[in-house]
């Protein structure tokens, strides 16, 4: 059965393979070791940590194959965007140039550079292994996160946003990079994405350009890529989408792609939520959702069916319930996949 | 040839002046109204109707032979009163990052208005049949005389705005690559525009935030801050003058701007007063030649004269005129006249 947990170190290695193994980008998982072990540390200590922590928080869940103890996607939640420092953005903007003498008016788009998301709940570090993209496991890891919010809404901030990667061409060069960030950082996109995972931020605020960047003058290629995404996140878009994820005119500063956002409060998942006691039971069929524990420390995430009903409680197969952990009477969180 | 102010008469020939000038010369505007009222402003600038600030010196030179005006030159007091004053200025941002090892200059356009108030040299223009005999040094040149002899009048930086590169069809790679995206125009339309001293349009259609050079068109980034191969000669005079490049250039078509210290152009720093004496064996100038010339004026403001002489005709402290050329600067015998070589001694240009 596919479970999503927390992350532990334990489970270094495998994601450094499935790292590998995967063409996505994963700016905020490096392949270096030292900082992913960092990264699994700091996740191990916000789930233990609980709701008294303040501050930034930043979970890492893997997706687990329980039967094979094969370990096939990772995807990140932050409570902050920044996590305590900048969090840059583009905000694709327009001035209007008009002359009334001249009977001329146009509106030029135009990018600031801005800190304004910085604080708001992140998902992130979305990786699968990729014979599973098109199956159910998909969601699950995806939206595994977005039940845990759920299951915790005060410890996240009303706006959650997410970056989906940018285009890239054939060759793998980032058209919007290299008309922009190139110019400053003077190193290629990979080299840079690199640094942003294993660097502090530091290096960001030191070198991105501060004066707006007036679109028209970018290269067509680097124009046309403004706000889109690449193919291989359509899946990923059309999910956040259906979730109550918008387009913001929010981009990411190195590659060009979007920043959708989506109120908590009305996301399908948070208004779909059930909070009910589980009964484990062998009488089951009905369809399918998305179930989890209420355990912060032991969160698991899965999926099975269910039939929904009135009451208290609600009958959970018995692997489902085996998965999760759970046993007569413990409280679970369920919402249709 | 000599060089005299402007008078009302003028007019007709400053219009036809104005219709060969073509593209690129944006002092002078193809528009009789515009240059009726620049021809007004000149002559009410030598009655001294006009506020020291507000004043522009035109010159015109003179064909003796024919009476016909040959060129035109001028003085703007001030620039950027009645009007705003725009450049880019050349800057750099400097992007560093020890962590990474990243250490980059990247040179940044800003608008600014930073020239206000600097006096311009500017306006010159030679009818191409003219174009011989020393005529363009002279006509040039003779401004230097007048600052010389005038120079509370002026402030204290002198700038000349070069015309900028453009190719063999007029266009202009530094505005194709900018100006265009906001101003929806062509480069010509833009220049007369601006020519006619309407401005308000400039400030209503520049982009006002930083440009970043490296996000200009190759040819742009390569036009900006060259001048139009025209114009190469006159760059190279103003430079033997002691004008350098100010790190400004032209909003519209990138051409450099270029200035000194009035008071350090060496024309007018190394410009002598010498006493008149008229001589019908003073030596005549071979105009033919580049050397053995000199520039000479009187010393009046709204009779000012400019008019060239040879070199050996000045003897210590006196400078022997024939009558004619006594008759053509307006003095006599005993005068006053300041003098310099037409060239820096020392190089030839």
């Amino acid at each position: 059965m596919l479970v999503v947990r927390p992350s532990q170190f334990a489970d270094l290695p495998s994601i450094e393979r499935l790292l590998h193994a995967t063409d996505a980008r994963v700016t905020t998982l490096p392949k270096e070791r030292d900082k992913l072990s960092e990264k699994i540390t700091t996740s191990e200590d916000a789930f233990a940590s609980g709701l008294d922590q303040d501050g930034p928080a930043a979970f890492l869940f893997v997706l687990e194959d329980s039967d094979q103890q094969q370990l096939l996607g990772t995807s990140g939640l932050d409570t902050e965007a920044g996590g305590g420092y900048p969090f840059f953005n583009y905000r694709l903007d327009e001035v209007v140039h008009a002359s009334h003498n001249l009977n001329v008016s146009a509106k030029v788009p135009i990018l600031f550079l801005s800190h304004e998301l910085t604080g708001k709940t992140l998902l992130r570090s979305f990786s699968i292994e990729p014979s599973l993209k098109k199956t159910d496991a998909f969601e699950l890891l995806s939206r595994a996160r977005l039940l845990f919010i759920a299951c915790l809404p005060e410890r996240f901030q009303r706006q959650v946003i997410v970056e989906v990667q940018g285009i890239f061409d054939e060759k793998g060069d980032c058209p919007f990079w290299d008309g922009v960030g190139r110019h400053f950082f003077g190193i290629d996109f990979n080299t840079a994405d690199y640094y942003c995972s294993v660097k502090s931020k530091t290096f960001m605020s030191e070198l991105i350009p501060q004066h707006p960047v007036y679109v028209p003058l970018l290269p067509e290629r680097a124009r046309n890529t403004i706000g889109q995404n690449q193919q291989a996140a359509n899946r990923a878009c059309s999910l956040f989408y259906r979730e109550g994820f918008e387009k913001t005119p929010f981009i990411d500063p190195f590659d060009g792609g979007p920043v959708l956002s989506g109120e908590v409060r009305d996301l399908h998942t948070v208004k779909q939520v059930r909070f009910k006691k589980a009964r484990p039971s062998d009488v089951v069929g009905g369809l399918k959702y998305l179930i989890c524990n209420r355990s912060l420390k032991d969160f698991r995430c899965t999926i099975g069916t269910l039939v929904d009903g009135i009451g208290e409680t609600i009958r959970l197969p018995l692997d489902v319930a085996e998965a999760l952990g759970v046993s007569e009477g413990d409280p679970i969180a369920y919402a249709p996949l | 040839m000599y060089i005299r102010p402007v008078t009302p008469a003028d007019i007709e020939y400053l219009y036809l002046m104005a219709k060969n000038s073509g593209i690129g010369v944006t002092t002078l505007p193809d528009n009789r109204q515009k240059m009726q009222a620049k021809l007004d402003k000149a002559v009410a600038s030598f009655k001294r109707d006009l506020e020291e600030k507000d004043r522009l010196y035109l010159f015109a030179m003179i064909d003796s032979d024919s009476d016909e005006i040959a060129g035109i030159c001028a003085l703007e007091a001030s620039i950027g009163h009645d009007d705003i004053w725009y450049n880019y200025h050349v800057g750099k941002t400097v992007h560093m990052s020890k962590d990474i090892g990243v250490h980059k200059i990247t040179r940044t356009l800003y608008l600014s208005n930073d020239l206000t108030g600097s006096s311009e040299i500017c306006t010159l223009f030679l009818m191409p049949n003219f174009r011989k005999n020393q005529n363009g040094q002279l006509l040039s040149k003779s401004r230097y005389l007048f600052l010389a002899e005038h120079p509370q009048l002026f402030g204290r930086d002198i700038i000349a705005e070069m015309r900028g590169y453009s190719d063999e069809e007029g266009r202009s790679p530094f505005w194709e690559s900018l100006g265009r995206h906001f101003f929806q125009m062509e480069f010509s339309d833009a220049d007369y525009l601006t020519g006619l001293g309407d401005k308000a349009f400039i400030a209503e259609l520049m982009p006002k935030f930083p440009i970043y050079v490296p996000m200009l068109s190759a040819d742009a980034q390569e036009a900006f801050g060259r001048v139009h191969p025209d114009t190469e000669p006159a760059l190279a005079m103003l430079q033997a003058e002691g004008f350098d490049f100010n790190g400004y250039i032209d909003i519209f078509d990138g051409g450099p701007t270029v200035s000194a210290k009035i008071k350090e152009i060496r024309a007018v720093r190394d410009s002598k007063l010498y006493s008149v004496k008229i001589d019908d064996q003073a030596p005549l100038p071979d105009l033919t030649r580049k050397d053995g010339l000199t520039l000479v004026s009187n010393r009046g403001f709204d009779n000012f004269r400019v008019c060239l002489v040879a070199t050996n005709a000045i003897n210590e402290s006196t400078l022997h005129l024939s009558a004619a050329q006594a008759a053509t600067l307006q003095v006599a015998d005993g005068d006053s006249v300041r003098a310099v070589t037409l060239r820096p001694e020392t190089t030839h240009v």
